[in-house]
C-alpha cells in the first residue's frame, strides 16, 4: 500500500516569513506557540463539526503571500457611512495617516502592537496567551502566527465615550493574506459604541483572517456593530470573542453584504450574572456569495439573558449558513435565552442551512429558537402595485421591512440608520428581476 | 362616453376559462353591483381589472378612460384611477401604514407628472379620512394590516380609497366578515365617496351591502358571463328566490 502524502499546513510556509516582520523577537516566540497550537487542532476540513455547512478548500488549496506594506485610500463609499473618530488598517496593519486618532477625546487610548514598549509585553504576552487555550479555533492561531501588528482600545473605568469609533480595515492586493487583531478592554462600568467597516480595494481577492477579542468589565455598557462589505472576490474569515462581566451589557450587530466567502463567528461568554447580550445580525447576499454566521452563547453565571435575531435575503445562488448554540451552565440558573434565524430566498437557487442548538445543563431556565425560511410572496407584490406602487419599488419597499425588522435591533439609533442605509443601497445594486 | 367598457371579455386562470364574454358599461358617478354565486367568477373579473398576473385576457377588449387597460401593468392602472378594495387584505410585515400611503400616493403624483405631497400635509389629509372610518393614528402607525381583525383590514382598504380618490373603485366582497357595525362604517365611507367624479363596481354574494350603498344597477354573473340585468329591485329578488335559477342554465 502507497503511503498517503503528509497534507501540508495550509499557510505554514508564511509563518516564518511573518516572524522576520517588523515586530521582531518577541511575536516569533508568540508566532511559534501559536503555530504549535494551530498544527495540533489542524485545517478545519469537511468533517470539522463547526465548519460542516462552510467549505474553506479553496483557501487552503489559493496562493497567498503575506501583505507587505500597501498604500490605500479610504473606499468611502463602502465603509459604514458615519461622521465619527476613525483608526484605519491596511492588510491589518495600523495606518497612522489614515487615521484621525487626535479626535479621541480622554478616556480611551489606542495601541499598535508596533509601538509597545518592552515593559508592555508581558502584558500583551499573558493576554494572548489566555486567548491560545481558548477551544477548536485554529484560525484564530492562525492570525497570531501571521500578525504584523494588533490594535488594542483601552477603555478606562467609569469614563463614558459620547462618540462611537470607527475601525476600518482595508484589503489592497490581489492574492494576499492579513491578520487584523483588535483587542477591546472597557473598564467597569465604561461605556462606548465602536463600529468595525471592513473593506477591499476594488476587486482584489484576498483572505482577510480577522479575529476580535473584547473584555467587558463590571456594568460596562458596549455596543460593537460591524459592517462587512470585503471586496467581492475576497474571503473574510472572522472571529469575535467577548468576555463579559457581572452586569455588563453587550450588544453586537453583524451586517455581511461583501466578500464572496464570509464567516462571522461570534463567541460570548456570559462570565458573570445579569449580563445582557444580543447578537444580531442581518445578511445580503447575491450572486455566488456564501455567508455563515456562527454565534456561540456561553452562559456561566445565574440571570444573564442573551438575545439573537438574525435576518438574511438571498439572491441567485447565494447561499447562507446559521448555526447558533446556546450553552448553559449547571449554575447559569434563570437564563433567558432567544434565538431566531429568518431567511428569505428570492430564487430557487438560492439556499439557506440554519442549524440552531441548545445544551442546557440547568433546570430554571427559559430558552427558545427558531429558524423560517420564506420567500417574497406574488401576492404581497400584488397588493403594493394594485395601489400604484412599480414592481421594482414594490419588492424594494418589502424586502427592505423584512431586513429592518433585524437591523432594528440596533441599540444605538445613529448606527441604525446608517446600516439601514447600507441595506437600502444594497437593494438598489443588486435588486431588479432576472 | 363610459368611464370603463368591457367588451366580450374572455380571461383564464391557470389555462381554464373564467371569464366567458362579459359585457359591462359603467358610466362617470354610477355605482354598479355585481351578484353572483361562489365560483361564478366575479372575484376574477375584479383580478383581471386590476392586473393580477396569471390572469389572462384572451379576448374582448377593457377600455378604461379611452384607454386599452389590458397593456399596462397593474400599478399603471391604478395610477389611472383603477382601484381594487380586496376580499382578503394582505398583512405587509415591516411597512408602516402611513408610509404605505404616501407611496402609493406621491406615486400617483409622480405618474401625472405632479410634485409630490408635503409630508405634513399629508398626514392632515389622511388624519381626516380616517376620522370618518374610525381609525386611530395607532393604526396608521402599525404595519399594514398586521394584527388587524378582518373589520379593521377592510375599515383600512376603505380609508386607501378614500386617500387615493379612484375614479373607479371595485370593491370585492368587501361585506363578507363583517358585523353590522364594521358594515356601516365601511358603507358610510364608501357613500362619503359617492359622487359624480366616483363610479364603483361593488361585487357581492349577498345582498346586505347594498342596503348601505345604493346601486344604479344589479348584474348577474354565472358561469362567466352576465346573465340578468336590472336595477336596485334586482338584488331584492336575487335575496328572495337565491341564485337557484342561475346554475340551472350550467348545463
Amino acid at each position: 500500500m502507497a503511503l498517503q502524502p503528509v497534507a501540508k499546513l495550509p499557510f505554514e510556509g508564511l509563518i516564518a516569513d511573518a516572524r522576520s516582520h517588523k515586530l521582531g523577537k518577541w511575536h516569533s516566540k508568540l508566532s511559534e506557540r501559536a503555530l504549535e497550537q494551530y498544527a495540533e487542532i489542524g485545517w478545519p476540513g469537511p468533517k470539522t463539526e463547526s465548519w460542516k455547512y462552510t467549505s474553506l478548500n479553496k483557501i487552503a488549496s489559493g496562493t497567498f503571500s503575506l501583505a507587505g506594506e500597501y498604500s490605500a485610500i479610504v473606499p468611502e463609499d463602502m465603509i459604514m457611512p458615519l461622521t465619527c473618530p476613525r483608526v484605519v488598517l491596511v492588510n491589518g496593519v495600523l495606518n497612522k495617516e489614515l487615521s484621525n486618532l487626535e479626535h479621541l477625546i480622554g478616556n480611551l487610548s489606542i495601541t499598535s502592537l508596533v509601538d509597545i514598549e518592552d515593559h508592555q509585553k508581558t502584558f500583551f504576552d499573558d493576554l494572548f496567551k489566555s486567548e491560545e487555550s481558548k477551544g477548536d479555533l485554529p484560525l484564530t492561531h492562525l492570525n497570531t502566527a501571521i500578525l504584523s501588528d494588533a490594535v488594542m482600545l483601552e477603555i478606562t473605568e467609569g469614563s463614558k465615550c459620547e462618540l462611537p469609533l470607527h475601525i476600518i480595515s482595508i484589503g489592497s492586493g490581489n492574492g494576499i493574506t492579513f491578520a487584523p487583531r483588535l483587542i477591546v478592554n472597557v473598564g467597569i462600568g465604561a461605556k462606548v459604541d465602536f463600529i468595525e467597516s471592513h473593506v477591499g480595494c476594488s476587486d482584489s481577492a484576498y483572505f482577510s483572517n480577522s479575529v476580535t477579542q473584547l473584555y467587558l468589565g463590571d456594568n460596562s455598557e458596549v455596543g460593537h456593530y460591524k459592517l462587512q462589505n470585503d471586496s467581492r472576490e475576497s474571503s473574510h474569515i472572522s472571529l469575535t470573542r467577548a468576555v463579559i462581566d457581572d452586569g455588563a451589557s453587550y450588544d453586537n450587530f453583524t451586517m455581511s453584504v461583501g466578500a464572496k466567502l464570509s464567516r462571522n463567528e461570534v463567541r460570548a461568554h456570559l462570565k458573570g450574572s445579569g449580563v445582557e447580550c444580543c447578537i444580531n445580525g442581518a445578511y445580503l447576499g447575491a450572486a455566488d456569495q456564501h455567508i455563515d454566521n456562527t454565534t456561540f452563547i456561553e452562559h456561566q453565571a445565574e440571570g444573564s439573558s442573551s438575545r439573537e435575531v438574525f435576518k438574511g435575503v438571498l439572491d441567485d445562488t447565494a447561499r447562507g449558513v446559521f448555526q447558533g448554540k446556546i450553552l448553559v451552565h449547571p449554575e447559569a440558573q434563570k437564563t433567558d435565552g432567544y434565538q431566531m434565524n429568518r431567511a428569505m430566498l428570492l430564487s430557487d437557487k438560492a439556499e439557506i442551512d440554519s442549524k440552531p442548538e441548545l445544551e442546557i445543563y440547568a433546570d430554571d431556565v427559559r430558552c427558545s429558537h427558531g429558524a423560517t425560511v420564506g420567500e417574497l410572496e406574488d401576492e404581497l407584490i400584488f397588493y403594493l402595485c394594485a395601489r400604484g406602487i412599480d414592481r421594482e419599488s414594490a419588492r424594494r419597499m418589502l424586502i427592505g421591512a423584512y431586513i429592518s425588522d433585524a437591523i432594528d435591533e440596533v441599540k444605538n439609533i445613529d448606527i441604525r440608520s446608517s446600516i439601514q442605509i447600507v441595506a437600502e443601497n444594497w437593494l438598489k445594486q443588486n435588486l431588479y428581476e432576472k | 362616453m363610459s368611464l370603463l367598457s368591457i367588451r366580450d371579455l374572455h380571461a383564464t386562470v391557470g389555462g381554464n376559462e373564467i371569464l366567458k364574454g362579459i359585457n359591462l358599461e359603467i358610466g362617470p358617478g354610477e355605482i354598479h353591483a355585481v351578484m353572483g354565486p361562489n365560483g361564478s367568477g366575479k372575484s376574477t373579473l375584479s383580478y383581471v381589472l386590476a392586473g393580477r398576473e396569471g390572469y389572462e385576457v384572451t379576448r374582448g377588449t377593457i377600455a378604461f378612460k379611452g384607454k386599452d387597460l389590458i397593456d399596462l401593468a397593474a400599478d399603471e392602472r391604478a395610477n389611472e384611477g383603477v382601484f381594487l378594495a380586496f376580499q382578503y387584505p394582505v398583512e405587509v410585515p415591516g411597512v408602516v401604514g402611513m408610509t404605505f400611503l404616501r407611496e402609493a400616493y406621491n406615486a400617483k403624483l409622480r405618474y401625472l407628472g405632479k410634485q409630490e405631497i408635503d409630508a405634513m400635509e399629508f398626514l392632515k389629509f389622511v388624519r381626516s379620512r380616517a376620522k370618518t372610518l374610525n381609525m386611530s393614528d395607532d393604526m396608521l402607525k402599525r404595519a399594514v394590516n398586521v394584527g388587524f381583525s378582518g373589520g379593521e383590514k377592510k375599515r383600512n382598504e376603505i380609508l386607501q380609497m378614500a386617500v387615493l380618490e379612484p375614479d373607479l373603485a371595485i370593491l370585492d366582497e368587501t361585506d363578507s366578515g363583517l358585523d353590522i357595525d364594521a358594515l356601516k362604517l365601511v358603507s358610510d365611507g364608501v357613500n362619503e365617496l359617492r359622487s359624480e367624479n366616483h363610479s364603483m363596481l361593488i361585487i357581492t354574494h349577498y345582498q346586505r351591502l347594498l342596503n348601505y350603498i345604493q346601486p344604479d344597477h344589479v348584474h348577474v354573473l354565472a358561469h362567466g358571463k352576465i346573465q340578468r340585468s336590472g336595477g336596485k329591485e334586482l338584488a331584492l329578488e336575487l335575496e328572495a328566490k337565491g341564485y337557484a335559477e342561475f346554475s340551472e342554465e350550467a348545463a
